[in-house]
């Protein structure tokens, strides 16, 4: 049994937010919800943890409508990071775990080890309001995962990380996976999604786009992409003899090209051979999920979507 | 309470709101600051006693006997306004004046030309009876003088009526009736002590101004929490990991005990204040039996109604707060929720002070039927003692009536309104946010 989202439309004013969108989440699996800011990710794990409710559809988990579920099932780190200002760290995570229902010497011991883990054991006497933007981050996410759910939510959770600390919470992420936990995370960071997913779900202004597990996902658009290196003019001068073949970024060490559905890889090599070029380097592969976001959206994952000001925040 | 559940959130809530509350340098400030006022205002009633010294009470003297006034007039001049000897410290504290008409002297009093009518009427025994009208500005030492003035009075009179004295001395009688009251014809029979009088008026001031502050005061701290807790967005965190109810109960449950603790220690040294004044009003202005009585009018059940009002009518204001903060983005937006929301209790503060002064007229009465206002104007009411016990019951009734649907409003409104950022607070933001959009 999964988590299901099943045909989730919600509306703010005259701006639709969800426009029944509908996917699923395996268990213990690593979930990417991508779409640039305004594609109704927030808006769908607020419906889920039941902070907002949908004019239509339903999220369930393991069959249960998920705003009936105990608040404890998820765990959520939120895109807008805040903590106490003036609380001492500790006492914030004992606080929150407290929400959750762990008990309070229960809620400190599994806090200090996540400090531990994420070296900053330091970090506990001191009030929030004196932590790094980064620091702050890993104190929501340790509030987020101290009452370990079943579900963990994360909206935006690599958003203003440091590669080590990046390092730090995909390691997290893995852990929890492995340990059965299934955690959703959305992103418009589409390498972050490519490296730590098994399945994604790509929305655009509340719309579903495509989804399923990544492989194919990147293989949905029916293009498919060649990466060559060849010996001397990495420009490839020869490609303009292939139809529906294009360079999409050139390399001194590869190249990759583009090809449209229908166009097969053997009609470069050949055409590679037949202009006497040297190839040093041929692979077949799929597209990146940058490119198939571009294809299937129209635009980069980082351009601002802007729908009406109605519910910045909610959207 | 175990974590986890409603009602252990909703503490768990309120304990973190109560603890942030209370150690913050502003709690320890403004108690200070709070404390030092209420002790001088706990020091005023010793003020007005000094400054009664040096004030001319105006009294008319009535009665129905031919020249029993004038006499009687004549004496208590004597007696009163000696140079020394009356305890007031010695010159003239009042001007008799002989009234023809009994009622016009009432009517008088009533008006404000006169502090007090005193009529003078014989029994069947032959003993004279004093009946003093007022409106509360006959301070208790002065009525006790009087009291005095009408046994020399009474004494004066059996001795000049029986010089064999064959009739026994009959003492007088004295009796300070509310000439408001009789005016109003809701209940001209309660006759009130004057110094009881007084003291129900000073404790119903203090608990209507300490309530108006505390309601709309810390009705505020629980606005500026929810903006707080928003533009910090805390709340992000806050709402996924417990509801609207327990967050809502839970801010104001937190805040109003942190409230009812200012409450406390303000309230701790101005009593001890209060009781002390008499002590040292007796040592600087000589002993007198009137003051130190200030506190009289205090009873438990006083006590008890004004914890009752203050936790149902803190519930309403701070829901209604709550619900207001909770549509606001930023702690500077405050100012925009502070000004209207403290209408509803500035309008229920006029007829609560008016009340004071023992009107009972129906607008009084209504408005203290009113949940918004019953607080102030229903305290005001049963500190001066003039309510029925029904009244008292509807009164009630209305307030924890509303308070339940008023939080469940502020619970609907909040749910929606943490989540709106960055819109101006009109009644169609409130509007939406109601409607759960």
């Amino acid at each position: 049994m999964s988590l299901v989202v099943n045909r989730l439309t919600k509306r703010f004013g005259s701006v639709v937010a969800l426009d029944d969108l509908t996917f699923e989440v395996a268990p213990g699996q690593v979930f990417g919800f991508l779409g640039a800011n305004g594609a109704g990710k927030t808006t769908t794990m607020r419906i889920a943890l039941g902070v907002l409710e949908a004019d239509a559809g339903t999220v369930t988990w393991r069959g249960a409508e998920s705003r009936r579920l105990p608040r404890s099932t998820f765990g959520y780190l939120p895109e807008e990071r805040g903590l106490y200002p003036r609380m001492r760290v500790l006492d914030e995570l004992v606080f929150f775990a407290g929400l959750h229902g762990l008990p309070p010497d229960r809620a400190r011991r599994e806090a200090l080890a996540w400090l531990r883990r994420f070296r900053a054991e330091d970090l506990a006497g001191r009030r929030a309001e004196q932590l790094s933007k980064g620091n702050q981050q890993k104190i929501q996410f340790i509030a987020a995962v101290l009452h370990d759910p079943a579900v963990l939510l994360m909206d935006e959770p690599f958003t203003g990380l440091d590669p080590v600390n990046v390092a730090l919470l995909r390691e997290a992420f893995l852990e929890l996976r492995d340990r059965g936990r299934t955690v959703v995370f959305s992103t418009h960071q589409m390498e972050v999604a490519e490296a730590l997913c098994e399945s994604v779900a790509i929305v655009d202004r509340g719309r579903m786009v495509v989804g399923g597990p990544i492989r194919e996902v990147r293989r949905s658009t029916g293009r498919r992409t060649v990466r060559i290196a060849v010996a001397g003019d990495h420009r490839l001068p020869w490609l303009a003899g292939v139809p529906g073949a294009s360079v999409i970024s050139a390399g001194m060490d590869r190249t990759t090209v583009e090809l449209d559905t229908g166009v097969e890889p053997d009609a470069v090599l050949a055409a590679a051979v037949a202009a006497g070029a040297r190839v040093l380097h041929f692979e077949v592969a799929d597209p990146s999920l940058e490119q198939v976001f571009i294809d299937h959206v129209g635009r980069p994952a980082d351009e601002e979507v802007h729908l009406a000001p109605v519910a910045e925040g909610a959207a | 309470m175990r974590p986890g559940t409603a009602l252990g959130n909703a503490w768990l809530v309120a304990r973190r709101e109560f603890s942030e509350r209370t150690r913050s340098r502003a709690f320890v400030f403004s108690t200070l600051l709070l404390a030092g006022l209420a002790v001088v205002v706990a020091l005023i009633p010793l003020g007005v006693r000094l400054v009664d010294q040096a004030t001319i009470s105006r009294v008319a003297v009535s009665s129905g006997e031919p020249g029993l006034a004038q006499e009687a007039v004549t004496t208590l001049g004597t007696f009163l306004d000696a140079p020394a000897g009356n305890g007031a410290g010695g010159g003239k504290v009042f001007d008799f004046v002989v009234y023809g008409d009994a009622g016009a002297a009432v009517q008088a009093v009533r008006d404000g030309g006169l502090v007090a009518s005193m009529t003078v009427s014989r029994d069947a025994h032959g003993g004279l009876a004093f009946t003093v009208f007022n409106t509360g500005a006959l301070s208790a030492d002065r009525a006790q003088l009087l009291q005095i003035g009408a046994f020399a009075v009474g004494v004066l009179d059996w001795t000049r009526a029986n010089p064999g004295a064959t009739r026994p001395f009959v003492t007088p009688t004295f009796s300070v009736l509310d000439a408001g009251a009789s005016a109003a014809g809701a209940s001209g029979s309660v006759a009130f002590d004057a110094a009881d009088y007084a003291s129900r008026r000073i404790v119903g001031i203090v608990f209507v101004v300490l309530s108006f502050l505390t309601l709309v005061f810390y009705g505020l701290w629980v606005a500026s929490g929810v903006v707080a807790e928003k533009s910090s967005r805390v709340m992000e965190l806050l709402i996924s990991a417990a509801t609207a109810p327990q967050l809502v109960a839970g801010k104001i449950l937190g805040i109003g005990l942190a409230g009812l603790a200012q409450v406390v220690l303000v309230l701790m040294p101005a009593v001890v204040a209060l009781l002390g004044s008499g002590s040292i009003g007796d040592a600087l202005l000589g002993p007198d039996a009137g003051t130190g009585a200030s506190l009289s009018a205090l009873s438990p059940g006083l006590l008890l109604a004004f914890l009752g009002y203050f936790v149902l009518g803190f519930a309403l204001y701070a829901s209604l707060y709550a619900a207001a903060g909770s549509l606001l983005s930023r702690e500077e937006d405050l100012q925009t929720v502070a000004l209207p929301l403290s209408i509803p209790a500035v309008a229920g503060y006029f007829p609560a002070v008016l009340a004071l002064s023992g009107s009972t007229s129906w607008t009084i009465r209504l408005a203290s039927y009113v949940p918004l206002w019953s607080p102030f104007v229903m305290l005001s009411r049963l500190a001066v003692g003039r309510v029925q016990p029904w009244e008292l019951v509807l009164s009630v009734g209305l307030l924890a009536l509303t308070v339940p649907l008023a939080t469940l409003l502020a619970v609907r409104v909040y749910r929606a309104g943490v989540v709106m950022y960055g819109q101006p607070l009109t009644p169609r933001t409130f509007w939406r946010a109601l409607r759960g959009a």
